[in-house]
């Protein structure tokens, strides 16, 4: 029996077959067929399992590994030992990671949201404007297509004490030049303020293409309904916007999280642990001190942290809902 | 980067109509090597790495062999030595090696023993060892000469020297400094911040601050562990002249230097010297070419160097932070006999000489020696002098782990997050943990008094 649709009370689509309690003959069911369509199925979607397996499995499997172990290289081979106590009992003494998870999370709050609010607003703005909506997009884009070692020679050499913008901005005013870099109370801030400036355009972009394709009727209803600005962007836009915000969000929250070439350049975590972040501190054991087993712990820290921040994530997005 | 093989013609050809008009030099006769594979040698775009690219169109012209560099920045050749050891075969035929890191070469077996590709190879007479750290001996787990096996050679054995204005210094009518308390007395007389600063070296955290704050430690006569060669790694970092080295470099590092002391690299303080805006530096010896390059330095001709200052009443100390040309093993034999045919070339007077000419620090103390008598190589006595103090330090497998302990905690007290004792004191329990954690015979000091 073909499956019928109908329009529910509240005015959602919804299937009736399994309501009806029919059943659909076993032929007819999606992904059942003659054994050689099975086989056809399964031999051509083999060279993707392969591929997954060894992008994402093996390397994921290895990295367990790693964790649990410490390696060597004697003689020009690697010998492995089983040592999970020692890597465990390491990460619960590394105050150095304790600092830099810490960091990491003041990083990604304020980051993440200064980057949403902004680009939000950038992006309603840009909107308003329909003559410099090329322009204003051309100029927005400029961040993200600089390479991030440009920007942190750029931005270090703003931040310079003696011969940075900043400074001599301020000198200009008569005000004492500042440690951007150098004082760690201000460190933390002045990185963040490199991310925003690199990162907001692309939340700008995210969201711009959400606002283009509102519905001009809706947007127009409200206003007929007398809703002032702040309502209509409140009870319409936002709500309407959900989507485009999440995956915005998510992004932009995923790719702080693992931030580093912003820090590695700047400030490579100092002055003392001001700006420590975990994927900093994770190169530095694994590439630096060449710990390969804690590196791989701390790194499979980092994955755990981010999955357990999407399983949350998705509980809260519009399309679980 | 890789370099163009018409750009390279085009210097070489440079280089040689140079050393033609040079008869004094050119007429000596070079080390012929006879004809070789070409070679890759990894290489760092170090402040040094002009005399070296020179030297190298030289070798392929006096010897029609070919040399390709990969010239890559600090931070990246690690991770490239890394994958050329690790990998099935390596890219490169010479791998150049920072202090720090052979251990972990050494150790893992990586490195061809230079006398397995040619047995009678050892290094010439008046080659510097660099604190010997050029031979390995396994048993021991300890770079020395005495057992060792030579794994490498120098390309450089850098060291700090004191780099000062000579122009203000004579205003002044003060003399080179000798001690600390002379750094601090022309500090002084010449501070006129934020013009010019009086002293600057490297405070930011890492190997920055670790290896720059060394010449303080082994100055006071403390060291990081007791007999680390002998395989005592009882943590001493802690002791009563540790404290006092530390406090003697906070005190002139912010009294003489700038309010971002903390945050200076390598980069900093050089474009603090060459931009005029300081008096004093303790620098290492291959950046000298930046300060004296009138293209680059505003002060070009107007600084002199001088051994490292020294507590009242002891000796200078001197640090070494050499480099290692090093032959991987996985490079077939050929590969391997045209890299030890380079650095044997490399190694020799005359070589040595036009390394200088061009810019180069020289491995041999002939020629340092020689070229010093020289005004333009002035400098040379300095760091020949300097050569006969350098040690080496952190040469255990755990010594990159142990750098990042020290280049954190003397960061936290150069900025005041901790005073010195307690910086000290906790390097010392993190310390002592590595050496615990990875079997070694250890202890630590009582801790110093917070």
């Amino acid at each position: 029996m073909a499956e019928a649709r109908q329009i529910g009370a509240d005015g959602r689509l919804r299937s009736t077959a399994a309501a009806a309690g029919d059943e659909a003959p076993a032929a007819a069911r999606p992904g059942r067929g003659t054994a050689h369509d099975r086989w056809f199925r399964y031999g051509t979607l083999l060279p993707a399992v392969v591929l997954l397996l060894m992008l994402t499995v093996y390397p994921t499997v290895n990295l367990l590994m790693m964790s649990v172990s410490t390696i060597d290289f004697v003689q020009g081979g690697q010998v492995w030992n089983f040592t999970p106590a020692r890597n465990f009992g390491r990460l619960l003494n590394d105050h150095v990671f304790a600092i830099a998870l810490k960091n990491t999370l003041i990083f990604v709050v304020v980051t993440v949201v200064a980057e949403m609010v902004l680009g939000f607003a950038l992006a309603l703005l840009v909107s308003g404007a329909p003559r410099a909506k090329g322009i204003v997009r051309t100029l927005m884009i400029l961040p993200i297509l600089v390479p991030p070692v440009a920007i942190g020679s750029m931005w270090k050499l703003m931040y310079n004490y003696d011969f940075g913008i900043f400074n001599q901005a301020l000198a200009v005013f008569g005000a004492m030049p500042l440690g951007w870099l150098s004082d760690p109370r201000i460190a933390l801030a002045s990185v963040i303020l490199v991310d925003i400036w690199h990162w907001t355009p692309f939340v700008f972009l995210i969201l711009f293409a959400g606002v283009e394709g509102l519905p001009k009727e809706v947007l127009e209803a409200a206003r007929v309904d007398g809703a002032t600005t702040w309502q209509t962007i409140r009870k319409v836009i936002i709500p309407l916007m959900m989507p485009s915000i999440a995956v915005a969000f998510l992004f932009r929250t995923i790719f702080a999280f693992k931030v580093f070439d912003e820090v590695y350049l700047l400030t490579s975590g100092g002055p003392g642990t001001a700006t420590e972040v975990v994927s900093l501190h994770l190169y530095k054991v694994f590439f630096e001190q060449n710990n390969l087993g804690y590196g791989a712990l701390l790194s499979l820290v980092i994955i755990v942290a981010i999955v357990t921040f999407l399983a949350t994530a998705r509980r809260f997005a519009p399309e679980a809902r | 980067m890789r370099i163009g093989r018409f750009k390279r013609s085009l210097l070489s050809a440079a280089i040689f109509a140079v050393f033609a008009a040079v008869p004094a030099q050119a007429q000596d006769s070079f080390l012929d090597v006879g004809q070789q594979e070409p070679i890759t040698i990894l290489i760092n775009s170090s402040p040094w790495y002009a005399g070296f690219e020179a030297v190298v169109g030289l070798y392929e012209e006096q010897t029609g062999n070919q040399v390709e560099l990969d010239v890559t920045p600090f931070g990246g050749m690690l991770e490239k030595a890394r994958n050329a050891v690790r990998g099935a075969q390596s890219p490169q035929d010479i791998l150049n090696i920072d202090a720090a890191w052979t251990i972990e070469f050494y150790e893992g077996g990586f490195l061809k023993p230079l006398a397995e590709i040619e047995p009678s190879f050892e290094l010439p007479e008046n080659v510097y060892t660099c604190g010997d750290s050029y031979y390995w001996n396994e048993e021991k787990r300890w770079r020395t000469s005495e057992g060792g096996v030579l794994l490498a050679v120098p390309p450089n054995c850098n060291t700090h020297v004191l780099v000062y204005r000579k122009d203000l210094f004579d205003q002044a009518a003060l003399s080179e400094p000798k001690t600390y308390e002379d750094v601090l007395q022309a500090c002084e007389t010449l501070q006129d911040e934020p013009r010019l600063y009086g002293f600057v070296t490297r405070g930011e955290r890492g190997n920055g601050i670790r290896f720059d704050w060394m010449p303080f430690m082994l100055g006071y006569d403390a060291s990081i562990v007791a007999d680390p060669e002998n395989g005592d790694y009882t943590v001493t970092i802690n002791s009563p002249e540790a404290k006092q080295a530390l406090d003697k470099f906070i005190e002139i590092m912010t009294t003489c230097g700038p309010d971002n002391i903390a945050a200076i690299g390598q980069a900093d303080m050089i474009q603090l010297m060459a931009a005029g805006k300081v008096a004093m530096a303790q620098s290492v010896i291959a950046a000298w070419s930046n300060f004296q390059d009138p293209t680059k330095s505003a002060v070009a001709g107007k600084v002199a160097a001088a051994v490292n200052p020294a507590p009242e009443g002891k000796d200078p100390g001197v640090v070494m932070g050499n480099w290692h040309f090093a032959v991987p093993n996985n490079i077939p034999e050929a590969r391997q006999k045209a890299a030890l045919a380079f650095m044997k070339w490399f190694l020799t007077k005359e070589a040595q000489t036009a390394y200088a000419e061009a810019g180069g620090i020289p491995v041999r103390s002939d020629v340092l020696t020689e070229l010093s008598s020289q005004p333009e190589y002035a400098w040379m006595k300095a760091y020949n002098e300097s050569m006969q103090k350098a040690q080496q330090v952190l040469g255990y497998a755990e010594g990159a782990e142990v750098e990042q302990v020290i280049g954190l905690r003397l960061n936290q007290a150069l900025i005041g997050e901790m005073s010195s004792a307690a910086a000290l004191n906790a390097a010392a329990r993190e310390i002592h943990a590595i050496f615990q954690r990875t079997g070694r015979n250890t202890g630590m000091l009582e801790p110093l008094p917070e």
